[in-house]
């Protein structure tokens, strides 16, 4: 399944910082670590703690299940654990956790729901190309 | 056993009971039925074929096979979406959500407090009914004078 792939990229380098993995980096952030601001990223991002503002990334971003966002979200694939508020665009595929609570719009090219997540937004399927790009 | 007419040729039978007695009503479309309009079932509701327009349940909704569904959903308890399924729909009215992967699926969802909890078959207690006595009114009709 697909999730368990995301699951264990987004955890096998849990160490804070930069890491290589698979020559692609990773930003990867603690449970006590703070973001605000707008990171432009050319990696994977492994978000924890507190995320605020927006995150545009080449590759995934995966949200920690303790993990509390408020920001717009950008990458490939994305996987979400923990709480978030703000847009989400997944260029590939967005998985909401079960435990995930997303409110915000999404858009997104594939779509994974387990049981238990909460979703409080706007779904839209396919030709995101024009914001994922833009702005 | 009487010896009565069975019922032509049902796909599905159509259960009589419908939650009165604590047992769920069903409903199955199949992938060969289509639905053009609105429904609203006390139960649950399985869609494996296509439907055109809005889909109510008190109980669960599940778009399963290749089931298509153009229109609002509200399902009291849980919907769920299957990987080859396709849900395009104005509003999403659901206390539990599922989507498979594949699936097809876009609306505006609004999850919790919208929608009233199901409520457990078992142990319902009956609202109880309050009789006012209505106060006799004066039962000219119109003005006189």
């Amino acid at each position: 399944m697909d999730v368990q792939e995301a699951v264990a990229e987004g955890t096998a380098s849990a160490e804070n910082g930069e890491v290589k993995r698979d020559g692609r980096k990773q930003f990867s952030m603690g449970p006590g670590d703070i973001l605000e601001g707008k990171l432009i990223y050319d990696g994977s991002v492994h978000a924890d703690g507190k995320v605020e503002g927006e995150v545009r990334v080449t590759g995934n971003i995966d949200v920690a299940s303790g993990a509390s966002v408020k920001a717009l979200l950008e990458g490939a694939n994305v996987t979400l654990k923990g709480q978030v508020e703000g847009m989400v665009t997944a260029r590939d595929k967005l998985t909401l956790g079960k435990n995930a609570r997303l409110s915000g719009d999404i858009q997104v090219r594939r779509l994974q729901i387990d049981d238990g997540a909460t979703l409080n937004g706007h779904v839209r399927m396919g030709d995101f190309e024009h914001q994922a790009s833009g702005q | 056993m009487s010896t009565r007419r069975p019922a032509s040729r049902l796909a599905t039978p159509v259960p009589a009971e419908n939650g009165s007695n604590g047992h769920r009503n069903s409903v199955v479309l199949g992938p060969n039925d289509r639905l053009v309009g609105q429904l609203y079932i006390e139960g649950d509701l399985h869609v494996s074929g296509s439907v055109e327009g809005n889909l109510e349940a008190t109980g669960d909704i599940e778009i399963a096979g290749s089931g298509k569904v153009n229109g609002d959903v509200t399902a009291y308890n849980r919907l769920t979406v299957g990987s080859d399924a396709s849900l395009i729909a104005g509003d999403v009215r659901v206390a539990r959500l599922t989507v498979e992967d594949g699936a097809k699926f876009s609306g505006k969802v609004s999850m919790g407090q919208h929608v009233p909890k199901v409520t457990e078959p078992v142990a319902v207690v009956p609202e109880p009914v309050v009789v006012v006595p209505e106060p006799e009114k004066p039962t000219q009709k119109g003005k006189r004078r």
